[in-house]
């Protein structure tokens, strides 16, 4: 068991508590209460910038074979909750390895990355 | 097995051909040509659906027929000759200066013009064609892209034997599924593996004699130079430096497969130089040690280069010069002890490797005779050193664009401030990550012209600062480049002629693409390299003056040699590319991908 699967009954505990506290009432996940907060986009940004968008992610289109992640098509799901489940578990079988328990912020980090891309995406009919 | 072409294969294929016409009916309408296949056995329709099936594709073919001349196997004498026996190719660098010059005057701006393809051998595979080949008895050793090393008759390029790699599918790398040669020694034949093993082959037969694994792959690491042969030892080194490794280069017996000694890159906590890392991050400083060094045989010393610290982009907590990264080493080959190190780059947060080809040679520097180091590093600047000591004579750029720092007296890097890495960078630095040039490829040196020719990119970027997350075997960057010039279209190339003595550049070559071919540099006064379009380049030595150019296939991203076989003199040189760094690099990228081994000979008058 990687450290992502080893985290992923955290991470969804993590969710179902902040449903339960009242946070998922108005639909809001916490990525939609962080890309409120300019310095939690900004640090999202940095993270993607110095993990995520090097030799994998690009924040450009360009033919790199790992998903360009500001369009509005998603492989594993495009809700908030499924993005962070990605990235927290990470996806068998690719390079893509999950960072549940790796971030230096715990969750929150996570959560701020998929602020800055929401709030970085490109115009979707159904982007939520 | 020991065909070139194993039997059961194509009785497999033939009985799986008439299976097919025989199910799918095309006998019924058309008169096609009876299979091979006895047809007294053939099966029914319904039974070819159950008895056939696709064979298993083979991924080694050896050889059982008497190839070469019987000549005894490689032997230390003729590795020190290098080069100066036209008739082998022994070494990446052509010899252990690693001037890759070519004794062969008829190789002249002349003659050039007037070689014709002899012989094209498919790669079979995707990704950058980067290979340096080995000639020996008449034998040439090439590898390719993910791993295939094939050995072809120099002559008529005749497939005598072949390997294929049987690579995972999680391998770790940062720029692609290259590989650049072969090492050989007595009837030994080493390829080191992307999945970081070294393969050790008979010459004649193909078979393979031992494997060994280098580091474990999904640690991060990756091999991809050629064997450094010296003293019957196999000298190695990891890629890594953009996975968090812990760099090292290794020497193996010949023989054996036996590791002799391995020299980590950076030092451990109470070495001296650790406390050039903060925080103890030598841990995961990578500073890898991904390309071929050179030998100075009188004075029985190794050289061998370092690449970046990392993370990448993103320094914090590496504060300090990070020991040895970007440096060059003067070591003991019998035991990897160093000796001396020059650190071109202290604190590296560009990526700017400091491991492109080291060239030994002996030279007039102002009226004093020196036993030089000469170095067109990947961060823009020409360097000369004492090879006997180290001491830093002269750097000065060879790029037309250099703005990131200039060097001082002592050879330490003044940096442009503007030039470091930024969360929201606006400063176009120049060169960019991949340099200048780069150890992905070579340069060569004309001994007589006292020129270096030195393949380059003229590109510039901005770079863009994050926060590194670390795991073992992964990505570990800490920003990323931002890819100026090529998202504006005004990245180029060019092959600079620079005075090895001065640093002065005679001449540029100007391409519109970069630069990534290597070079090669002859006795009758010419400079051979490729263009990323897909041409193999002549170039007048003396002048730059374009003399011949010959469409090879894709962008050329290999290392050219001359060799004389059979009393012809040939010219080899790869083409093909990976689209991927292609574009990165701002080339050509509507080329199909596909590696192509063009062999060019020259007439007799």
């Amino acid at each position: 068991m990687n450290a992502g699967a080893r985290n992923a009954p955290i991470a969804a505990a993590i969710v179902a508590l902040c449903c339960a506290l009242g946070a998922c009432s108005s639909g809001e996940s916490p990525a939609d209460r962080f890309a409120k907060d300019p310095d939690a986009v900004k640090r999202g940004k940095a993270i993607f910038t110095g993990t995520c968008g090097a030799y994998c992610h690009s924040n450009k289109k360009d033919n790199r074979d790992a998903p360009y992640l500001f369009d509005c098509e998603w492989l594993h799901g495009g809700s908030d909750e499924q993005i962070h489940a990605t990235i927290a578990n990470g996806v068998p079988g690719t390079r893509m390895i999950g960072f549940g328990g790796k971030m230096p912020q715990g969750d929150d980090d996570i959560w701020r990355v998929i602020a800055y891309l929401k709030t970085n995406r490109e115009t979707c009919a159904n982007a939520r | 097995m020991k065909r070139l072409v194993p039997v059961s294969v194509l009785r497999a294929f033939a009985v799986l051909a008439f299976g097919a016409l025989a199910i799918t009916g095309c006998g019924k309408s058309q008169s096609p040509a009876p299979p091979a296949a006895p047809a007294a056995t053939a099966p029914v329709a319904t039974q070819a659906a159950e008895i056939v099936k696709l064979p298993e594709i083979p991924t080694h073919w050896t050889n059982d027929k008497p190839i070469g001349s019987g000549a005894p196997g490689v032997t230390d004498a003729q590795l020190l000759a290098g080069t100066s026996d036209p008739k082998q190719w022994l070494l990446y660098g052509g010899d252990y200066s690693n001037q890759r010059f070519s004794p062969i005057a008829s190789l002249t701006p002349a003659a050039v013009a007037g070689l014709q393809v002899a012989w094209i051998f498919p790669t079979g595979t995707l990704g950058q064609f980067e290979a340096s080949p080995v000639v020996y008895d008449g034998i040439m050793y090439v590898t390719s892209s993910y791993n295939r090393v094939f050995a072809l008759n120099a002559a008529t390029g005749d497939l005598y034997w072949r390997y294929d790699r049987k690579l995972p599918d999680d391998l770790r790398l940062c720029c692609g599924p290259v590989n650049r040669g072969v090492g050989i020694k007595g009837d030994t034949v080493m390829m080191a593996t992307l999945d970081s093993h070294l393969v050790a082959f008979d010459r004649l037969s193909g078979a393979i004699k031992w494997d060994v694994e280098i580091a474990n792959y999904k640690d991060g690491y990756s091999t991809t130079s050629a064997p450094f042969v010296v003293n019957n030892m196999a000298i190695i080194g990891v890629a890594g430096g953009e996975y968090g490794v812990v760099g090292f280069f290794d020497a193996y017996d010949v023989d054996t497969g036996k590791r002799v000694w391995r020299h980590y890159t950076m030092p451990k906590a109470g070495e001296p130089g650790a406390d050039t890392w903060a925080n103890n991050s030598y841990e995961a400083g990578g500073t890898p040690a991904w390309t071929s060094g050179a030998y100075d045989k009188d004075a029985n010393v190794l050289y061998w280069t370092t690449g970046n610290p990392g993370p990448d982009w993103n320094g914090d907590d590496r504060a300090g010069d990070n020991l040895y990264s970007d440096s060059v080493m003067a070591l003991d080959p019998a035991t990897g002890e160093m000796k001396w190190y020059f650190q071109f780059t202290p604190h590296d947060v560009w990526d700017y490797d400091g491991n492109t080809q080291v060239f030994l040679v002996d030279m007039d520097y102002h009226g004093k005779p020196v036993k030089a180091l000469v170095q067109a590093n990947r961060n823009g600047f020409y360097y000369i050193l004492d090879r006997t000591t180290g001491a830093f004579l002269q750097a000065s750029p060879y790029l037309e664009q250099v703005n990131w720092a200039t060097i001082d007296a002592k050879g330490r890097p003044v940096v442009n401030p503007k030039a470091s890495p930024a969360e929201e960078p606006d400063a176009r630095t120049c060169p960019g990550n991949m340099g200048g040039m780069n150890g992905a490829w070579t340069g060569a040196l004309n001994p007589k012209l006292k020129l270096v020719f030195i393949p380059a990119i003229e590109a510039c970027q901005q770079f863009a600062k994050g926060i590194p997350i670390r795991a073992t075997g992964q990505p570990y960057m800490g920003g990323m480049p931002v890819t100026q010039d090529v998202n504006e279209k005004t990245a180029y190339g060019d092959l600079n002629a620079i005075d090895v003595a001065t640093g002065e550049v005679r001449w540029r070559y100007k391409d519109v693409d970069p630069m990534g071919g290597g070079a090669l540099a002859t006795a009758g006064g010419v400079v051979i390299t490729g263009s990323q379009d897909g041409h193999a380049i002549a170039l007048d030595a003396a002048t730059g003056k374009l003399l011949w150019k010959f469409r090879v296939g894709g962008g050329v991203r290999s290392q050219p040699i001359a060799y004389q076989t059979g009393g012809d003199t040939y010219v080899a040189i790869g083409a093909g590319n990976w689209a991927t760094i292609a574009a990165f690099q701002g080339g050509t990228v509507n080329i199909p991908e596909g590696g192509t081994l063009v062999v060019f000979k020259l007439p007799h008058k």
